[in-house]
């Protein structure tokens, strides 16, 4: 079996489709930074090239290259590479365990919130290399955990795996989430997890991701062996779920992989197998669509899409040809802001086109992200679905 | 999923066929291992090289001349309904530059490259950009009365990255200032491909409102905006008509019951998707595309193990690979004058594109026009089919 990145006929189309390359010239794109670079990446030879850090990990290259070369997975491996040759940085220390610091930024949240905006601890992020320039996200108390939704009897039972984002910084939306899929006939548990160790890959540590991966693996394997099926609404954690795991937490990652359903695909398959019907209210609103780049990379058409077209009045722009920019821990770090702040400013200008009254994503970095550069209300698809329910 | 049609490659022919299908209301569904060659292309849609010299065997004369118009009629109205229009004579060629200065014959363009083929013999001033790649002012010389060139900065190299600095208004702003500097004599202004990630017609008007010259885009080697434009526009197209699109995996399996193929199954981490469909086109492409793969006695139709043509005799390739026709060109799938493969067990399956047998896009220069004609006759004779 020949090695993924000698397929590469060196055809570009990966490069028309990165963000990153788009607007920083510093960053050769995924053509040179995976495949081209992976000839000269010796095994045991000190790692020199730190601007493989400027990939994002947005994987559209993956999907855009028709050869079945996985240029995002090649350079994931030589950025954790650079790390295990030339050490961590603090941001990816930071990063690499925001499980254990969004647990304990929520426990203390009222302080949190408030240290983090204070100009002395502003700084003091700016020092070990974060964005001083823009919010950090807010924790809440009331986690999902923390304040679960009273349990209720369903048809189905699933297994809700909300990641970090939704557990501590929007619990409402999650709660929500539950709520929702409660009223739909779905007894929803909501199981205490680890964080889907996505940020622990992206920032260069290996065997913290594969710790988070092997923990959650065997609390939601044993779920799906009850007969639960797994749900998740973050497309970033999902992604993880379906492409890492089977990788990152062998038998039981597969079993994870093979039974996790994005929130919309799943209530499409309720209605599909006669088991709901839903009747939609009217929402006249126009509402812009922005497609997380995790969700894209599922290759399959967006589950959301379906539901939000039969909702009358409705005036959805479908938008997922522009990277947000953010990509989780990416869009905090210092050396990043330029990158992302362009990318940001070019999606929401697009968004704005259209004249929404709201802008819509599944992906709460995306969210953060577009509420930088604009005022419209941008909140998660289950808001609308919600609406339009009640 | 259940789908009328599944069109198996998102290329150009795949494309063109989803939209003539989902505008009549079928359930159509587009599978896709990746980004095709289009979105690196030229943008310009060649027919064919010589009118007159394409063979009997060839699709276009199965497809007929009448067929040829019409498909590219059907093309030029559907870009100008995409906010992209297309320019020229449908049995005409007309003349481009290439990145290295050669004039070449093409036939529909965008209207970007419109103007390029009056400048031949004429002044000709050309605006590059400060290190661009691949990109070299000085070719252009040859073939012109008076030739000058200036150089703007764009604070970027490449092709993608400058295309999106021109998407800001404000840098669109400070060129057209520099521009008004420049104070232009030549006749005409020929610029590389990269005046935008979308459609640069209103850029170009500007350009040639301050300067009074004629403009024209040039293609560029790829990353090609053109070609980006073009292949976008019509996904996107395709999207707002309700296709959807399985996008960026292969297919590992396909079911079949009697003489009909029921289902794919697409390859991909976690569950399996598995697509159903009444009727399925292939417009996988040929070698390059990975459509056909060439193994070492024998050729292999990827998808379905369609039986592959292939020209009798030996060599199969010549030494000499640009002068002289290659066999190994002609191999492909041979079809019924209804696009139904012969010798294949299954009814419901159409071909299209460059997959079919004797299409030589190389040798023909007739790559995208074949894609359009073919991809619209296949999926009209898939049409009647369901019926």
């Amino acid at each position: 079996m020949r090695k993924s990145y000698e397929h590469c006929i060196r055809c570009t189309i990966c490069v028309e489709n990165c963000p990153v390359f788009k607007v920083n010239p510093q960053y050769p794109g995924p053509k040179q930074a995976g495949p081209d670079a992976m000839r000269f990446r010796i095994e045991g030879e000190k790692k020199v090239d730190s601007w493989i850090s400027l990939c994002t990990q947005c994987r559209r290259c993956e999907q855009v290259c028709p050869h079945d070369v996985k240029p995002a997975t090649l350079i994931l491996q030589a950025q954790m590479e650079y790390v295990k040759y030339n050490g961590a940085k603090p941001t990816q220390i930071i990063f690499s365990n925001f499980h254990f610091i969004s647990h304990l930024a929520s426990f203390f949240a009222p302080v949190a919130n408030f240290a983090t905006s204070l100009t002395i601890v502003k700084k003091m992020m700016k020092l070990v290399g974060l964005r001083d320039d823009i919010p950090f996200p807010r924790f809440s108390f009331r986690t999902m955990q923390r304040n679960k939704v009273k349990p209720e009897q369903g048809k189905r039972k699933a297994v809700f795996f909300h990641g970090c984002y939704l557990n501590g910084n929007a619990p409402d939306t999650g709660r929500n989430i539950v709520r929702l899929m409660q009223d739909l006939g779905v007894e929803v548990l909501v199981p205490p997890q680890v964080c889907c160790g996505l940020p622990a890959l992206g920032n260069g540590n290996e065997k913290k991701a594969k710790s988070f991966a092997q923990k959650n693996a065997e609390i939601f394997a044993s779920k799906v062996e009850q007969g639960y099926d797994i749900i998740y609404a973050c497309t970033s954690c999902g992604h993880t779920l379906i492409h890492s795991y089977p990788e990152l937490a062998g038998e039981k990652g597969k079993m994870i992989a093979e039974n996790s359903w994005n929130i919309y695909e799943y209530i499409e398959k309720l209605i599909n197998e006669k088991q709901l019907v839903l009747k939609l209210k009217e929402v006249k609103k126009v509402v812009s669509y922005h497609v997380p780049c995790h969700l894209k990379g599922s290759g399959k058409p967006y589950p959301a899409l379906g539901l939000f077209h039969s909702i009358p009045g409705i005036e959805l722009h479908v938008m997922d040809d522009n990277c947000c920019g953010f990509s989780g821990s990416y869009g905090f770090k210092k050396k990043n802001r330029e990158t992302t702040e362009r990318l940001g400013k070019i999606a929401v200008k697009a968004h704005l086109e259209s004249n929404p009254d709201v802008i819509i994503s599944d992906c709460g970095a995306c969210r953060m992200q577009i509420e930088n550069y604009t005022d419209v209300r941008v909140c998660d698809p289950i808001e609308i679905l919600k609406e339009s329910l009640e | 999923m259940k789908y009328d049609v599944v069109i198996i490659g998102g290329g150009m022919t795949g494309l063109i066929s989803s939209i003539y299908l989902s505008s009549k209301g079928l359930k159509t569904a587009v599978v896709s291992k990746g980004d095709p060659v289009c979105s690196i292309s030229s943008g310009c849609i060649d027919v064919a090289g010589d009118f007159q010299g394409i063979p009997d065997d060839h699709p276009y004369t199965m497809a007929g001349r009448e067929k040829v118009r019409s498909a590219l009629m059907y093309f030029k109205e559907i870009m100008k309904d995409a906010g992209l229009p297309y320019w020229g004579e449908v049995f005409e060629n007309r003349s481009i530059y290439t990145p290295i200065a050669k004039k070449r014959e093409t036939c529909l363009v965008p209207f970007s490259m419109k103007n390029a083929d009056g400048a031949k013999g004429k002044s000709l001033h050309i605006i590059s950009f400060q290190g661009m790649k691949d990109f070299f002012p000085g070719y252009f010389k040859e073939d012109t009365s008076d030739f000058n060139c200036s150089l703007f900065d764009a604070g970027t190299l490449t092709t993608v990255g400058i295309a999106t600095k021109f998407d800001d208004p404000a840098f669109r702003e400070q060129f057209i200032l520099w521009l008004k500097e420049c104070r232009i004599q030549e006749e005409f202004i020929g610029i590389p491909a990269v005046l935008g990630t979308k459609n640069p017609q209103k850029l170009i008007d500007q350009i040639e409102l301050v300067t009074g010259c004629k403009v024209f885009e040039i293609p560029t080697l790829p990353p090609s905006m053109p070609g980006l434009r073009l292949f976008r526009k019509l996904k996107s197209y395709s999207s707002l008509q309700g296709v959807d699109f399985f996008w960026g995996h292969g297919i590992s399996e396909i079911t079949e019951e009697e003489n009909l193929v029921t289902s794919l199954i697409i390859d991909q981490p976690g569950r399996p998707t598995i697509i159903e469909g009444r009727s399925f086109i292939l417009t996988t492409g040929s070698f390059v595309s990975g459509g056909l793969f060439a193994e070492k006695e024998s050729i292999r139709e990827t998808v379905f193990n369609l039986p592959v043509s292939i020209p009798p005799g030996k060599p199969r390739l010549n030494d000499s690979f640009f002068d002289t026709e290659q066999p190994l060109g002609r191999a492909g799938i041979r079809v019924s004058s209804h696009y139904q493969p012969v010798d294949s067990p299954w009814k419901n399956i159409f071909v299209a594109g460059s997959i079919l047998e004797n299409s030589q896009i190389m040798k023909y220069h007739c790559g995208h026009g074949l894609a359009i004609v073919t991809g619209l006759d296949a999926a009209e004779n898939c049409e009647e089919y369901l019926k």
